[in-house]
């Protein structure tokens, strides 16, 4: 490291920092990006390209950059892909090369690649197949993508503004600004967008005057204006993506900690104003580090006071290089030639080259450069005339600048899709046909001259504004002088050989050359979205923002059409690369999702619960008190339920209140069984039907009164239920009179199951309560007070046990649960409770799948009821009741002691790779002592004692099972009626 | 499309709105109206409800070609936005 030597540019302070890169410490100042530090430190070199391993340097000062994207950080809050030129350097940053390895200087892979000659594109897929890609596909993978995503995950939070405005405006630049100050004074709420962390665009040089006085200072003068109008400037902040007036702008390319930032902008009309691409040129070894887009070398030179070169040669169609050729001499910089690929007759800017001429440039017309010369860097630009570009002569220089023209930034606008113009003087694309509220203006709109795109600036602006309603007075668009027309004549690539074209790169992010477009065509890939797809033209940071229309206009040279014609591929967000961790934003961990907390949460919690999601509830799984996992706790609990008893925590039970006149006819019509038939005071086991006939929810429904009932449904089901019954209320049945009313938490449950089960409650509940405890038959109910809040004790039973839910208010459930549980009815969770069911038969859950009718579940008599509700229609249909139809039944290993698990497959000896069916829900009946589950089965297999095989290939492997009916313990249900 | 105007509550984020499914004709029998709903790139009659606001059942007809909202009315009448 050498002692630093103070630079000066409009963007940087006299302070040093200090950064690393692939190791190496190197010093900038405060303001320099990555790449200018880098640059002015001598570093060439700064990474290597994807499929080739060639070196590479930086090419653009932009967003747009292919080469220099680094990995920054060190493990594990790393990001990769970070855009150089975009990354302010800080004390400390770490930054990593890409693409090489085990170093920069020498690549594994680049050495495999020198034996080879140029791989085309497809050559992978051609190459390596035998004896399957598979065999290469890992070596090759891990050699192939951009960067290396993070193991994980250490990035800071982010912070996420909603903001919301009548105008949104996307860049900063002499048309941003403009808009801007147009659209404010209008009377708009405006919020503007600027990629870089300074406003002006190219105004940063540009000599000419706004409003008579010099362009930099109306950038100062309207960007101090504009928050006295009220407008909301972001710098630094750049605009991803986005649809239909929602935006999302984020700060910091890759989202660096502390700095990071996501803005959802919701606005009325959007003025896209992001300026132009700088475009190259493609000639053979046109990927050396050493060449670099003109503008580029002009930014670096103006922001940061570095130069890129000492001799240049300049490569251009227009006649803007000519005034940026003086600036980069005035800059310090000697001008060996400008290379300009017009005749004579095409070119303007008489007096600067002239001025050039006379200070030793070479001016060239009708000539072009054919290649760069050199190794790791530039050594020399061989040039020849267009005319006879076999005579070519070599020009020292060590860099070669170039400029081919300017592609408007549509992409902001047409991530949505929708259709482009071409523009012939501009040899590029415009948006065409925006709709009313989404304006494109300045250079993004086409217009390059500084005049022109003020003047368009302003129009947009006043448009904008008055989409949004705004139309208050503007002022004149502000006037500009000193800029001329760039009189630019497309010109794509130079003259080439078929083996030089191997080497004339168009994508330098992924590697893509004239030949392999040639290639492209050659295979029948004609289309533009082909060629992307065959070539990987157009992907990678930039989404072809560089090289995109170079292909485009290669393409349309090869197939002899005009560019206008072939187009460009489809752009699509984000517009730079974002980490996954700022599009979360806060919703990351225990913030991704809300959660449902039962009022006995906070016992469960303090008691040794271990919780467990359903839908967005947290329920009990088990008790670590019995047992270390929930297979030994659920054993030890479900058995407790069956010898003692035990509670359990029932309130995310869905609880949905019907009332009304109408009540009882719109449950007949919701259910396959009737609730009209139902007596007050008692309840009834219900299944609903989808509107296509599978099953699609069951549960219990009481009749508190005549019009008012209370609908449960199972716990991830609620909402769903709710807005299914709301559906059918507001469509078939508007108009009746019935509310519908989700009293989920507005009771508590709480489930006391097993033979102690009504003493304990007699003991709990007292003397009000002694006789109905004893008079309350199965799936009766009676109401009344504990504690002084309301109760309602439904006998009801899930385990198969003498069972009681009580339903009391959520601020008495811990009293009740506390005074239950000091009484001898120890808590139990969901692993016991799955345990229970299914030595019952129960459904357990995993059998409702929607795909599964009534009689698939074996709920043939409900069916034969005959109640037409709804889907019960299409249940007719002959397919349902086919052989091939699945069953549901019991499952019992034939030796009685091999274990079988849920999703297990389920075939006949016939037939051992097609299965029958599937066990759809398994466990170990602690009662049984074996393993026991339920399974839907062919019903042309599903007969009692029908042997089947069990296939787990992946866990336990094959074991041989029986069937036998669902009801795996107390079939008469003896103990229940109790 | 990333607005729908709810005719109690007024113009809110689609996010507010869960979509249910396209209606079919009304005349469309059980199996119709399950199996053969109408799939047009012009005009899409749709069943949304406002979950994240006034719960209502919203008819919504839009343009799925160009995500224009042409009209929304509460299902089964009333309140036009």
């Amino acid at each position: 490291m050498s002692a630093i030597v103070i630079r000066r540019g409009t963007r940087l302070r006299e302070q040093p920092v200090r950064f690393t890169f692939d190791g190496r410490e190197y010093l900038g100042q405060v303001g320099d990006s990555a790449a200018s530090a880098l640059l002015a430190a001598g570093v060439r070199a700064i990474g290597r390209s994807i499929k080739y391993r060639r070196l590479r340097g930086v090419v653009t000062a932009g967003a747009e950059e292919p080469n220099a994207l680094f990995t920054v950080g060190t493990a594990p809050a790393v990001i990769p892909n970070v855009v150089a030129s975009q990354l302010a350097i800080a004390d400390g940053l770490v930054l990593r090369s890409q693409n090489r390895w085990p170093s920069l200087k020498y690549d594994a892979a680049s050495v495999l690649q020198a034996g080879s000659g140029f791989f085309g594109a497809g050559f992978y897929y051609k190459t390596f197949i035998w004896p399957s890609w598979r065999t290469y596909e890992k070596l090759i993978r891990s050699l192939a993508g951009l960067g290396e995503a993070p193991g994980s995950c250490a990035l800071g939070p982010v912070a996420v503004e909603h903001l919301s405005c009548d105008v949104l405006i996307a860049g900063a630049g002499a048309a941003g600004l403009a808009a801007a100050r147009a659209a404010a004074r209008a009377g708009a709420r405006v919020v503007l967008c600027e990629r870089e962390p300074v406003c002006g665009g190219e105004l940063e040089f540009e000599a000419g005057t706004i409003d008579g006085r010099p362009a930099a200072d109306w950038v100062t003068a309207t960007v101090a204006q504009l928050p006295t109008l009220g407008v909301r400037l972001l710098p630094g902040t750049t605009l991803v993506g986005g649809s239909g007036g929602e935006m999302i702008a984020h700060t910091e390319p890759g989202g660096l900690p502390g700095t990071n930032a996501i803005f959802k902008i919701r606005t009325r009309a959007f003025v896209i104003a992001m300026g132009a691409v700088e475009r190259p040129i493609a000639f053979i070894d046109n990927d050396r580090p050493g060449v670099m887009l003109l503008g580029a070398a002009e930014r670096y030179l103006a922001r940061y006071g570095v130069r890129v070169g000492a001799e240049l040669v300049l490569f251009a169609n227009h006649d803007r290089a000519y005034a940026t050729a003086g600036r980069l001499a005035a800059g310090g910089m000697r001008i060996s030639a400008i290379v300009d690929t017009r005749t004579a007759a095409e070119v303007g800017a008489e007096p600067l080259r002239a001025q050039l001429g006379r200070a030793g440039t070479e001016c060239l017309l009708g000539h072009a450069v054919l290649a760069a010369e050199g190794g790791a860097t530039v050594h020399g630009a061989r040039i020849a005339s267009l005319a006879a570009p076999d005579r070519a002569r070599l020009i020292r220089c060590d860099a070669i600048l170039v400029s081919g023209g300017w592609s408007p930034a549509v992409h902001a606008g047409l991530q949505e899709g929708g259709a482009r113009r071409f523009v012939a003087e501009l040899g590029g694309f415009i948006a065409a046909g925006q709709p009313d509220w989404r304006t494109s203006a300045g250079a993004a709109n086409g217009r390059l001259e500084l005049g022109a795109a003020l003047a368009d600036g302003h129009a947009a602006g006043v448009r904008a504004a008055s989409h949004a309603g705004a139309a208050g007075s503007v002022g004149a668009a502000p006037l500009a002088s000193g800029d001329a027309v760039p009189r630019l004549v497309p010109f794509w690539r130079s003259p080439a050989s078929l083996a030089g074209e191997k080497r004339q790169f168009i994508d330098l992010q992924n590697d893509v050359t004239v030949a392999d477009v040639r290639q492209s065509l050659a295979e029948g890939f004609v289309d533009i979205e082909h060629l992307k797809r065959y070539t990987a033209l157009g992907f990678g940071s930039d989404q072809g923002r560089l090289g995109g229309l170079i292909g485009a206009a290669v393409l349309a040279e090869f197939r002899g059409e005009p560019l206008a014609d072939v187009g460009t591929s489809r752009l699509r967000p984000p517009f730079h690369p974002v980490t996954m961790r700022s599009l979360a934003g806060l919703r990351v961990g225990a913030a991704l999702r809300p959660a449902r907390r039962t009022p006995l949460h906070d016992w469960h919690a303090a008691h040794g619960a271990v919780l467990e999601p359903m839908g967005l509830w947290l329920r009990p799984r088990y008790y670590r008190a019995n047992g270390a996992d929930s297979f030994t706790a659920g054993i030890a609990e479900a058995k407790r339920v069956r010898t003692t008893g035990g509670v359990a925590d029932g309130s995310t039970l869905g609880k949905i209140e019907v009332a009304g006149p109408d009540a009882a006819a719109f449950l007949d019509a919701m259910y396959l069984t009737k609730a009209s038939t139902i007596r007050v005071g008692r309840s009834k086991y219900m299944v609903n039907l989808r509107e296509d006939g599978m099953v699609l929810d069951d549960g219990i429904v009481l009749r508190l009164a005549a019009e008012r009932f209370i609908a449960t449904t199972g716990s991830g089901h609620g909402l769903h239920m709710l807005s299914h019954f709301e559906h059918y209320r507001d469509t078939q049945w508007s108009g009746s009179a019935v509310t519908i009313t989700d009293v989920t938490e507005a009771w508590a449950a709480i489930v006391a199951a097993g033979p102690k089960s009504r003493e304990t409650l007699r003991a709990v509940l007292g003397a009000d309560w002694h006789d109905a405890l004893g008079r309350l038959t199965h799936m009766e109910f009676a109401t009344g007070r504990y504690a002084g809040s309301e109760l309602t004790v439904l006998r009801a039973s899930f385990s198969g046990e003498l069972a009681f839910e009580l339903h009391c208010r959520p601020a008495s459930a811990v009293t009740l649960w506390e005074a239950l549980v000091a009484a001898g009815l120890e808590p139990y969770g969901l692993e016991a409770l799955d345990i229970l069911r299914v030595e019952k038969g129960y459904l357990v859950g995993s059998e409702i799948n929607g795909q599964t009718t009534p009689e698939d579940l074996g709920m043939d008599a409900l069916v034969r009821l005959g109640n037409l509700c709804v889907g019960r229609e299409l249940l007719d249909r002959p397919a349902f009741h086919e052989a091939s139809r699945p069953r549901l039944v019991g499952l019992r290993a034939v030796d009685g002691r091999g274990r079988f698990l849920a999703g297990a497959q389920l075939t006949i000896p016939a037939a051992p790779n097609r299965p029958v069916g599937y066990a759809t829900s398994t466990v170990y009946s602690p009662t049984l002592g074996e393993w026991i589950g339920l399974a839907l089965v062919a019903r042309e297999h599903s007969a009692d004692g029908t042997v089947l095989t069990a296939r787990d290939p992946l866990r336990d492997g094959d074991s041989v099972v029986r069937v036998v009916p669902t009801v795996h313990f107390d079939p008469a249900s003896e103990r229940m009626k109790s | 499309m990333t607005r729908l105007v709810c005719p109690f509550c007024g113009p809110r984020h689609l996010r507010e709105f869960e979509f249910h499914k396209t209606v079919a004709a009304a005349d469309a029998g059980a199996f119709a109206r399950v199996y053969e709903r109408v799939a047009s790139t012009e005009l899409s009659v749709e069943h949304w409800q406002h979950v994240g606001g006034c719960r209502g059942w919203l008819e919504v007809r839009r343009n799925p070609s160009t995500g224009d909202v042409l009209e929304i009315h509460l299902v089964g009448g009333g309140g036009e936005a």
